[in-house]
């Protein structure tokens, strides 16, 4: 069984806030909001999303797909391993 | 080895007080517990505190010359002394001790500065030269032994091995310093001339200082690393580094070994062992978590070379148990709690009545074997064939799967990316990333008040005009003997740990001749693809077993977040960390903190960055408590008689009511 877009967009929710949010009470994360721009992720921070999308979702993450478009905000990611998905 | 203290004042009419220079000896008194001594000058006041190594019934201090009035007081040893006191003696020199240090003090005399480049040793000292009321401070080149020094407004110089002499001469109040301590976050130790503390410096690696008449007239450096001389290394490494080990046999107690059961301090042992006529004893530090504990190949070694073995090992109760002590001795908030089992384990050197080992320090620096070394290398190969580059990164940070930070393709480009342009920083921007982790924490008037990474560009203000001739794994080597090697690992991890219990480390790679040959050898010797200090391997091949000469590097780790997170955690864990006391040293916001602290209970902070932070910030409270907080500790003065006492104000003031 996989996950929806909406499963997607939560379980990314709480890693983050799990993760990195607890370091910026100050954010009020949206879903479209960008993660290095508002600082919320450094880039450290960065590879271990990536390496968590890759490891939860089964996803295959080549390394040209390593990019802000694709990981920059929760809907990104939502919308790239929904595109990974349909293949 | 010893302490070493004093105040010297602008006017010889001003008072240096008894009391000061006692209660400074008493703040040092770990680092001599066999006695002290003291001299009084006019407007100048001197300590020492002694650890009996060389002459057991004459090396006491401060020395006095008869003839000019100079004085001496001295830490460390140069182990080339029965060498320089020989040539010394044919010109007609004569010695009343057999101590190294009337030969260091002879030879200022004869040839003033000119001398240090005579010495081969680990020493810090301060020469009084009473004629022209002229202080000069020296630091060995690179920087075993510490030195630290304040200079006041009305121009009292104050100095000490450790900052504890100077807060405790009552001259000097301890206040963090932010950038000093944002230093530690970024390269994990305050590099020179900073400390943690605001207004204290710390004299250079291969620095010396002349203070005159109430000012710092000369602050250089004599010795410094250098790279790039195309000239092939003369001589022959094993011999070489035998002379280096037997230099640092020397001494008139028995010398020891640490063992890690790694490469270098195995080849040192072995080259010793040949020398002691198997008497050598060898001392590990074993870990109850298998992760970190290397214990095996320690009794293999210990086994092969039939030393005589002791281990210690360290679980999480008695790392959480003795972190306050170390961080008393240390004097820094650190990042890692490495540094403490190295603190149980020269107390236990100390229990077996040794007074000093040797060690393998020095040789990752010299001999290129760090994966910061690799990340370097795999880097530019990943210019030229990016698909080879991809297969050695494969064999790097083996051991980061288990701790969190997981491995796959993020971090991949993470390591190949960062660093890869034309940055003179490159091979250490990873590790200032990593560490920034802790800066997360800062409140943010403390964030701002520092500036975002000006840690790295002063660091970078610092590079010597050669460094752009340099390659880019001789810049590495530069900057990690500059960053790592003095600032954290010879001082929080190596002199302070050991000196605490009065336990003398020294170090045969960090012979200046072994450093010469080093830089000299061309790089495929030191680093070959990821076989890394290939010299030294070819040297250990028929002295060590085979499993560790080719064994590859582990990194020397202790348990982080367990220690504190234990059912059985000290009670002072939770208060250092507590709301109040955060308040108290405000550097770190409390919500921030807190969020961490979740995570830390529910057993959730599993990455080495989670373990940094937690680390960095309690240490830091710690640290803050013991010498900057409310309750900071009180300096009680020496009770015991001094072993020598000059005291030339009265012998003056005696003279002229006589």
């Amino acid at each position: 069984m996989t996950e929806t877009v909406t499963d997607v967009r939560k379980q990314m929710r709480g890693f983050i806030e799990d993760n990195f949010l607890y370091l910026r009470p100050d954010v009020e994360l949206g879903d479209g909001d960008d993660f290095l721009a508002l600082g919320v992720i450094d880039s450290l921070g960065f590879v271990e999303l990536v390496e968590e999308v890759q490891s939860r979702f089964g996803i295959a993450i080549e390394d040209v797909e390593i990019t802000e478009e694709n990981f920059g905000s929760i809907d990104a990611i939502a919308g790239y391993v929904e595109r990974k998905r349909a293949g | 080895m010893c302490g070493i203290a004093g105040i010297v004042r602008a006017a010889g009419e001003a008072r240096v007080d008894e009391d000061a220079l006692l209660r400074m000896a008493r703040a040092i008194r770990h680092r001599g517990p066999d006695g002290y001594g003291l001299a009084l000058d006019e407007g100048a006041g001197f300590v020492s505190t002694r650890l009996a190594i060389v002459d057991l019934p004459c090396g006491w201090q401060p020395l006095e010359d008869d003839a000019e009035g100079d004085l001496l007081v001295y830490n460390g040893e140069v182990y080339n002394h029965i060498e320089l006191r020989d040539e010394l003696r044919a010109q007609g020199v004569s010695f009343a001790t057999s101590s190294d240090t009337e030969v260091v003090l002879r030879l200022l005399e004869r040839d003033g500065l000119d001398a240090l480049r005579r010495f081969n040793g680990q020493f810090a000292f301060a020469w009084w030269q009473a004629q022209s009321r002229r202080l000069t401070l020296v630091r060995d080149r690179f920087g075993v032994r510490p030195l630290h020094f304040a200079l006041r407004d009305d121009g009292t110089l104050v100095f000490g091995s450790e900052a504890k002499a100077l807060f405790a001469s009552g001259e000097v109040k301890a206040r963090p310093d932010l950038a000093g301590i944002d230093d530690v976050f970024t390269t994990w130790g305050t590099r020179p001339p900073r400390s943690p503390f605001q207004g204290v410096d710390q004299l250079a690696p291969g620095g010396f200082l002349v203070w005159e008449g109430g000012k710092i007239v000369a602050r250089r450096r004599w010795w410094e690393p250098e790279y790039g001389d195309a000239a092939a290394p003369d001589g022959d490494l094993l011999e070489l580094m035998r002379d280096s080990v037997d230099l640092r046999l020397r001494a008139d107690v028995p010398v020891g070994a640490y063992l890690s059961g790694g490469l270098d301090s195995s080849l040192i042992s072995a080259l010793a062992q040949q020398r002691k006529d198997g008497e050598l004893r060898t001392f590990s530090i074993a870990f109850k978590d298998p992760r970190y504990d290397e214990r095996a190949q320690q009794e293999a070694v210990a086994r092969a070379l039939r030393t005589q073995h002791h281990v210690v090992e360290a679980g999480p109760g008695e790392i959480a148990a003795a972190l306050p002590d170390v961080i008393r001795h240390t004097e820094t908030p650190l990042i890692r709690t490495a540094p403490v089992p190295l603190f149980l384990l020269a107390r236990a050197v100390r229990a077996n009545d040794l007074t000093v080992v040797i060690t393998g320090e020095g040789a990752d620096e010299l001999f290129w074997g760090y994966d910061l070394f690799k990340e370097v290398a795999i880097r530019e190969l990943h210019r030229r064939d990016p698909d080879a580059a991809m297969a050695m990164l494969d064999d790097l940070y083996p051991y980061l799967g288990e701790t969190g930070a997981r491995r796959g393709p993020a971090f991949t480009k993470f390591l190949l990316e960062t660093g890869a342009g034309n940055d003179p920083l490159g091979s250490h921007l990873t590790r200032a990333e990593a560490t920034a982790t802790v800066k997360a924490f800062y409140r943010d008037e403390v964030a701002a008040e520092i500036g975002a990474g000006s840690s790295l560009e002063r660091l970078r203000a610092q590079l010597p005009e050669a460094f752009d001739s340099w390659s880019t794994l001789e810049r590495a080597a530069w900057l990690e003997v500059t960053t790592l090697l003095e600032p954290y690992l010879l001082a929080a991890q190596g002199d302070r740990v050991a000196m605490a219990s009065g336990v003398e480390g020294r170090f045969p790679f960090l012979d200046h001749r072994v450093f010469a040959y080093s830089a000299a050898l061309p790089p495929e010797r030191k680093l070959d693809g990821m076989r890394d200090k290939i010299a030294l391997r070819d040297l250990a091949d028929g002295l060590l077993p085979a499993e560790i000469v080719e064994r590859p590097k582990q990194p020397y780790r202790a348990p982080e977040v367990a220690p504190f997170f234990s059912d059985d955690a000290p009670e002072w864990v939770a208060d250092a960390l507590g709301a109040d006391a955060l308040e108290e040293t405000c550097i770190w916001d409390a919500g921030r903190v807190e969020g961490l602290l979740r995570r830390c209970r529910t057993g959730r902070a599993t990455g080495v960055r989670e373990g940094m932070a937690l680390v960095g910030i309690l240490t830091t409270q710690l640290w803050h408590d013991e010498f900057c907080g409310p309750e900071r500790y009180a300096y009680p003065g020496e009770t015991e008689a001094p072993r020598v006492r000059i005291d030339r104000t009265r012998d003056k003031v005696t003279g002229e009511t006589e």
